[in-house]
Parts: C-alpha cells; sequence; structure tokens
C-alpha cells in the first residue's frame, strides 16, 4: 500500500448527549479514493465535516503530509488542504458564480479594499471552462442555474486549488447521469495525482464501482476498513449494520392481528420532488412503519398526510369521508404529527413547557370562552408527569431541555390532546437509550388503547422492533412491503433501500 | 432564445420595469390634476426630495439585505442634524458635513456592537437606542429648533444636492459590487450559517452594514437639514416617522436586487413614492387617503416584483 496522506488519531465528537463519532482512528492513502459508509447516523458526515471545519471537533487529531492540521472553517480547511463538496446546496444565492468560487478567498482579488471584479471573473471563467463547464457564466447571478449545475459549481469551487483530501459528501444523490459523471471524472483525476478522495454515498453499487478502500461506520464507531475487490455489496451491508436487537426494548409480541378497520387512507398521493403515486392505509391500533434513506421522501409523507405539504396531490381520507386538506382540518380530526425536525418545525423553544403542551388543546381547556392558568398547569403537569420529563417544573422553558425531553414534551402534547392517529417523524432521533425505551412503551400502550401510529424512521432496528408492517421507500416511491415478523432479517429491508 | 427573453433575463429588465412604473403614476396624476401635478418644475422638486431619501435608503439596504433592521435612522438623522446645525456656527461648511457623518456613523456602530453584544432583536435594540439618540437631540438643542444659517444652505439645492446624493449613490454601488464587504452582505443574507463556514466573520460585517447605514443616514442629515433648515429635537419617539420614507427606498432596493442595480432601483423608487406622495397633494386628497392608497401601492408593487418560495417562512 502507498503512503499514508492524512492520518485520523482518536477523532470523537459529541451533541449534546449523541456521541456522534467515537475515537476514529483511520488511515488515508496517496492516490485513493476512500468511501465512508453506514447507516444514517452513524457518523459518516460528523467526521468529515470535522475533517473540513465545519464542526469542530472535542479531541483527535488530523495529520496531513505529516502536519497537523486544524479547520476552523472551510476556507480555512482549504488553506490546510482539504475541501468537501457538501450533501445540501453549498452555494449562496444573490452572489455571482465567480464570487460563489472565491467566497472567503476575495482578498486574492483585492488591492488596498477594492475587489478586481473583472480579474475574479476572468480567473472563474477560466477554471469553469477548463473543467469543461463553458456554458456556464462566472458573470451569471447563480440563482440562474439549476441544482445540478450548482452543483458543479461547487465542485469547480472545492477543487480548482488541488486540495490534498477532497471529501465528496453525498453529492452524487443530487446529480444526474452528466453530473455523475463529471464528478467521477474529478475524483478520478485526482487519485491519478496521487491525492485523496473521501467519497460518501448511500448507493453501494457506486461505492463498490468507484472507491478502491472502504470504512464502515456504525453508530460513531469504525467497524472495518475493506478493500473493495475483497467485498460485495452483501458484504458490505451486514457490516453496515450488524446490530443484535434488544429483546426487552422492543414489542416482544408477534401473530397478533391488526382490525381491518382503516383509519387514513392516503390515494395516489403525490409531492412533486419528494415521492410520487404513493397509497398507504394505516389501520386502527396498528404501527405503520415507513423506512428508507434520508432522501428517500419519506419524510415529506408524513407531512403530506397531515395536510402540511405544499403542492400535495392526491387524497387523504378519514373513515368517516373527512378529506383532510389542511393541518387545522387535520388536528380537529384527531390528527398529531411530531416532525423529525423538532426544534424548528415542533416546539416553540422560547416558550414554556405548559404553553408547549397546551398548545393544540386549548380549545378543549376552555371554560365558558375563557382559559384558566391554573388548568392549564395542571394539563400540562398531567401529560409531562405521565411521559417522565425530566423537568424544573412546566413553567421551565422548552429550550433548556435536553433532545430527549424535548421529544417527550412534543409526545406528552399529542397524548394530552387524545388524538387517535399520531405521525410520528424519526421519533428517536438523537435521543439515548432509556428515553427510546419510554417512547416505545408508550407508542405500544397507545396501540393496544386502539390508536394509530404512522412511524416514519431512518432506523431498521426501531421499525422491525415496533411496527406491524413496514413500506420500504427509495427514491420517491414504494419499494417494498413487511409484515411483522420475527423471521424478517435487516438485511432484507437494505436491499430494498439501496 | 427570443429577443424578450432574453432581455427578461438581462440586468437591465428591472430598471426599465421601474421607469416604466414612473411613467404611469405620472401620467395618471398628469391627467387627473394637469393644472397642479407634474410639470417640469415639480417634477425638479419631487427628484430633490427623493434624492434625500434615496441616500438614506441605500445605508439602509446594507442591513436589510442581512437580515436584521434599525429602528433609530429617524433618531439618528435628528441627532445628525442638529449636531450639523451647532458645528456650522463653529467650522462653517466642514462642521455641517463632517459632524453628522462622524455623528451617523458613530450611531451606526453603536447599533451594530449593540446589537451582536446583546444577541436580542435589532427592532428591540435600535428602538430601545432610538430613544436614548431623542434624548442626546434634546440635550444639543436644550429644546430649542436649531436653524441653518442662510450662509450653508448649498446642500439643500441644485447642483450641490445632486452632486452630494451622487457621490453617496456611487459609494454604495461601489462597496455593493467592489469591496467584500458587498459580497459578504449578501452571502450573510442568502444563508449565514454556510457564510460562517466560508470564513465570513458574520457578527463583524453585521458591525460594519450597521456602520455604513449610520454613515449614509448622516449623509442624508446634510441633505435634510439643507433642505429644510431647520430641525427640531426629538422625544418620546416622534422620530419613528422619519424611518418609513427611506425604507420604502429600501424595500424597491430589495425586490429588485436580483436585476443587479439595487442603488438605482432605491433612487427611482423613492421617485416613485415622491409622485404618489405629491400626486395626492395635487389631488387635494386627504393625508388618511394618501396613505391609504401609497400602502397599497407599495404593497403591490413589492409582491409582484418578489418570487417567496412556497412554503418558506417569511418573517
Amino acid at each position: 500500500m502507498s503512503e499514508v496522506l492524512l492520518h485520523a488519531e482518536g477523532i470523537d465528537k459529541n451533541f449534546g448527549i449523541t456521541h456522534a463519532i467515537d475515537h476514529i482512528t483511520l488511515d488515508f492513502y496517496k492516490g485513493e479514493i476512500h468511501a465512508l459508509i453506514g447507516e444514517n447516523g452513524s457518523g459518516k458526515s460528523t467526521f468529515t465535516s470535522c475533517l473540513t471545519g465545519i464542526y469542530q471537533k472535542d479531541s483527535g487529531t488530523f495529520t496531513l503530509n505529516g502536519r497537523q492540521i486544524n479547520a476552523h472553517n472551510q476556507v480555512d480547511g482549504n488553506y490546510q488542504g482539504v475541501a468537501i463538496v457538501v450533501q445540501e446546496l453549498g452555494t449562496l444565492s444573490g452572489l455571482t458564480v465567480a464570487e460563489n468560487i472565491f467566497l472567503g478567498k476575495e482578498d486574492e482579488f483585492t488591492k488596498h479594499g477594492v475587489k478586481n471584479s473583472r480579474a475574479m471573473n476572468a480567473k472563474a471563467q477560466e477554471l469553469l471552462n477548463s473543467y469543461g463547464f463553458d456554458y456556464i457564466k462566472a458573470t451569471d447571478p447563480i440563482d440562474k442555474y439549476n441544482f445540478e449545475d450548482r452543483k458543479l459549481i461547487e465542485i469547480v469551487k472545492a477543487t480548482h486549488f488541488k486540495p490534498q483530501v477532497l471529501v465528496v459528501d453525498e453529492t452524487t444523490t443530487a446529480l444526474g447521469e452528466k453530473g455523475r459523471k463529471e464528478l467521477f471524472r474529478v475524483m478520478h483525476s485526482i487519485r491519478d495525482d496521487g491525492r485523496c478522495v473521501i467519497f460518501i454515498s448511500h448507493d453501494l453499487e457506486e461505492v463498490l464501482e468507484q472507491a478502491d478502500n472502504i470504512s464502515v461506520l456504525r453508530d460513531g464507531e469504525l467497524i472495518d476498513t475493506v478493500a473493495s475487490k475483497d467485498v460485495t455489496a452483501d458484504d458490505l451491508k451486514k457490516l453496515m449494520v450488524g446490530r443484535e436487537m434488544n429483546g426487552k426494548y422492543y414489542r416482544t409480541d408477534y401473530g397478533e392481528s391488526v382490525p381491518d378497520e382503516v383509519v387514513l387512507k392516503g390515494e395516489n398521493l403525490s409531492v412533486p420532488g419528494e415521492f410520487e403515486g404513493l397509497n398507504i392505509e394505516l389501520h386502527k391500533g396498528e404501527i405503520l412503519g415507513i423506512g428508507g434513506l434520508s432522501e428517500c421522501g419519506m419524510h415529506e409523507v408524513g407531512k403530506a398526510l397531515f395536510g402540511a405539504s405544499f403542492d400535495r396531490k392526491g387524497t387523504v381520507t378519514l373513515e368517516d369521508g373527512t378529506q383532510i386538506n389542511d393541518i387545522t382540518t387535520a388536528i380537529s380530526h384527531s390528527i398529531a404529527y411530531a416532525s423529525k425536525d423538532r426544534d424548528n418545525e415542533s416546539l416553540v423553544l422560547n416558550d414554556t413547557i405548559e404553553d408547549n403542551i397546551c398548545l393544540p388543546s386549548l380549545e378543549d381547556l376552555k371554560k365558558n370562552h375563557i382559559l384558566h392558568a391554573k388548568d392549564m398547569r395542571s394539563f400540562a403537569t398531567k401529560y409531562a408527569e405521565q411521559m417522565s420529563t425530566k423537568m424544573e417544573g412546566v413553567t421551565q422553558f422548552v429550550s433548556a431541555l435536553s433532545g430527549g425531553n424535548k421529544q417527550k414534551v412534543v409526545l406528552a402534547r399529542w397524548i394530552g390532546k387524545d388524538s387517535d392517529i399520531v405521525i410520528l417523524d424519526s421519533p428517536t432521533r438523537g435521543i439515548d437509550v432509556k428515553v427510546k425505551a419510554d417512547i416505545y412503551q408508550m407508542m405500544d400502550d397507545m396501540r393496544r388503547s386502539g390508536k394509530s401510529i404512522l412511524m416514519i424512521s431512518e432506523e431498521i432496528a426501531e421499525l422491525m422492533g415496533m411496527a406491524d408492517r413496514i413500506l420500504i421507500m427509495k427514491d420517491g416511491r414504494v419499494n417494498g412491503e413487511f409484515r411483522r415478523n420475527p423471521d424478517i432479517k435487516d438485511t432484507d429491508l437494505i436491499a430494498r433501500m439501496v | 432564445m427570443s429577443g424578450l427573453k432574453k432581455f427578461k433575463q438581462s440586468q437591465w429588465y428591472g430598471v426599465v420595469i421601474l421607469l416604466l412604473l414612473v411613467v404611469l403614476f405620472w401620467a395618471v396624476f398628469k391627467i387627473l390634476a394637469p393644472q397642479t401635478f407634474g410639470d417640469l418644475n415639480r417634477m425638479s422638486t419631487y427628484l430633490k426630495s427623493a434624492l434625500i431619501y434615496a441616500v438614506g435608503g441605500c445605508g439602509l439596504y446594507f442591513i436589510c439585505v442581512m437580515g436584521p433592521f434599525d429602528f433609530s435612522i429617524g433618531a439618528n438623522i435628528v441627532l445628525s442634524s442638529v449636531l450639523a446645525v451647532t458645528m456650522s456656527q463653529h467650522f462653517g461648511y466642514v462642521g455641517l458635513v463632517v459632524a453628522p457623518i462622524l455623528s451617523g456613523t458613530l450611531v451606526g456602530l453603536i447599533n451594530g456592537i449593540v446589537y451582536i453584544k446583546l444577541h436580542i432583536s435589532s427592532l428591540i435594540v435600535t428602538s430601545g437606542l432610538a430613544l436614548i439618540y431623542e434624548a442626546l437631540s434634546v440635550f444639543a438643542t436644550n429644546g430649542k429648533e436649531a436653524i441653518l444659517s442662510m450662509d450653508y444652505r448649498a446642500f439643500g439645492d441644485y447642483p450641490a444636492n445632486l452632486i452630494l446624493a451622487l457621490i453617496a449613490y456611487l459609494i454604495c454601488a461601489f462597496i455593493l459590487k467592489y469591496t467584500k464587504i458587498g459580497t459578504y452582505t449578501y452571502a450573510i443574507g442568502s444563508n449565514e450559517v454556510v457564510a460562517k463556514n466560508m470564513g465570513v466573520n458574520v457578527n463583524k460585517y453585521k458591525i460594519v452594514a450597521f456602520t455604513l447605514c449610520g454613515f449614509f443616514v448622516g449623509l442624508q442629515s446634510i441633505l435634510t437639514i439643507s433642505y429644510g433648515t431647520s430641525m427640531t429635537s426629538a422625544s418620546n419617539m416622534s422620530s419613528m416617522s422619519r424611518n418609513f420614507t427611506p425604507l420604502m427606498g429600501t424595500f424597491f432596493g430589495l425586490a429588485f436586487k436580483n436585476y443587479g442595480h439595487p442603488v438605482l432601483a432605491i433612487v427611482i423608487g423613492e421617485f416613485i413614492i415622491q409622485l404618489m406622495f405629491n400626486g395626492f397633494v395635487a389631488l387635494g386628497a386627504p393625508t388618511t387617503v394618501q396613505n391609504i392608497v401609497t400602502g397599497i401601492a407599495l404593497l403591490a408593487i413589492v409582491t409582484l416584483t418578489t418570487k417567496p418560495v412556497k412554503g418558506a417562512v417569511v418573517k
């Protein structure tokens, strides 16, 4: 094997109670495309974000060409020899193509405080042309270009200065055939040049095709590093999941029948750019799981059923024929929804636990059109305590709670509302084992009392452990259905996802 | 691509729309009030007012593009104007020009630092500080009206007002286009997190934006006191009403920023506002009706020219 280019030693990063990456030590070699794979939340992006300056690591060192590096932001990382093409859109609206390419590096074109836009534009155009993207004009506002072209511009931005290490973080999902080809061409030229590409992708075939070596992460830990030529996609899947299920943690019942009664039905549902042609039925007393990769469109399904999607097509109907087209109708017909984006879409952070729990139940709490503080306090306290929320009192602000306890407040809100249909998107995201067990217990209790739950989750074990039925989505469509059965293997589900 | 489609994508499309709006408003009021509206002399007067407000609008643009807001520009104008009068009595034109620029810029700098240090809404910070600046204006004048000497009123009329305003617009356009400040202003406004990841010192450039706003408000104060010739100190937030006309110009700048000429949009936008105000005066319409129609027209123009993303949270 050739010489080590980048050595990561004991890289560790926590986000609150979540241990995102756990003392990872890993070598990357000169002239190598090195893939990082793993389930959602396994720590791939966090690891590369620490390398490239998007996040600051808690401990550990990166050594590039024998010199320790510590990037404080992306541009700082660029100057130290590392660059990244991110998963999301990394270019900025309102700026030109050239300004985006050289954002943070304006000093290279600035003399006595005056930016030489002409020189910057000329240099940017020269770079674009050298990559074969001459149809992109450096002087154009970036907003003129579509997502794929903007990704290509990002590739130029990240690679034009010849970084020693380039991270490509799940970029291929955003690219069409043309874009992928261009990206792979750039990746190969970096490898051929004796530098290194760290390639993150969920597409295992693509990983096997492009990468020389593959490292597998799971729950923030490095599981193994293998040579692409020695493994198959199935081997990789086993390494990715490889997790034992804990019987006490999840439901233990199998073979219980679910009533035929359909309480919520979605027909021909589509949301442009997210998913299409979805038909879905949720039965009374059922936990229906939806799984897939993060971008498969499943997270939008929850919103669509709750009437919160824009441009939704198709119908969502309740058992009594009521159509759900907006959130107000959904809530008034006993539907609850807890978003994956807890802080931005589910909670009013700068408000008390009491107000957050009472929010959808204010109408029910009114006596003679007047809300009484005492009633609200006892209502909130009852349900917060029922969920064992760790708090100083219900007057505490939600912003002061941990992720798990925030989620308990969200759930307490909907238990208090006594909703019959509960849509939970990633209910245990970023939550520790103890709280997870509480949430699973609550879901099981709700199911037994005849409530119906739609659980959208990126965690395979959770789907298998809790759902009566699992729909697996891929690229915006349902790609498989599994009924609750102790014999289902996680690899069966993964095979339908990737 | 057809010629029209090409033109629609060009940077001058927005300017042409604005000029057509100017012609439209002028024509409507000219038909309704042919004797009292829109001859050359009157148009020159409307422009004179528009030039003044557009200078403040340019300053406010730096802040509003990033997202925050400055509610203290009215108080800044009052304070800088009374200081301009006082200093002109001692140092002539030098005092008239330097004092408001310095005080305006200092007020902007204080706004920026307090906003960043306190981590609270810019609306609250600048409203609170506006009360302090108003109080300072009372101290500076002992509550009396500050009257600018006849000897120093050149910036109240053509050509000096036009020259000073043009210098201000050029400085604004230059900063936006030819300095890092301009690039970072837009970058922070587009996505603060990404900008931070690119090494942009977001807090520093927010303070720079507030300081620049203060600088342009200082310049506006020179024109305001020279045109109005006197200024009374303010209290109890009475300076607030001075915020809105420059802000309307800024709205035009924001609405047309994607066409690449925000400064031109601010100036032409202010001119449109003046056409409307003066058109209603020419028609003898009561102030309340003027305000209703102006408000509706402003909302209509900005709504039609901005294309909000579906589902995006607008604050």
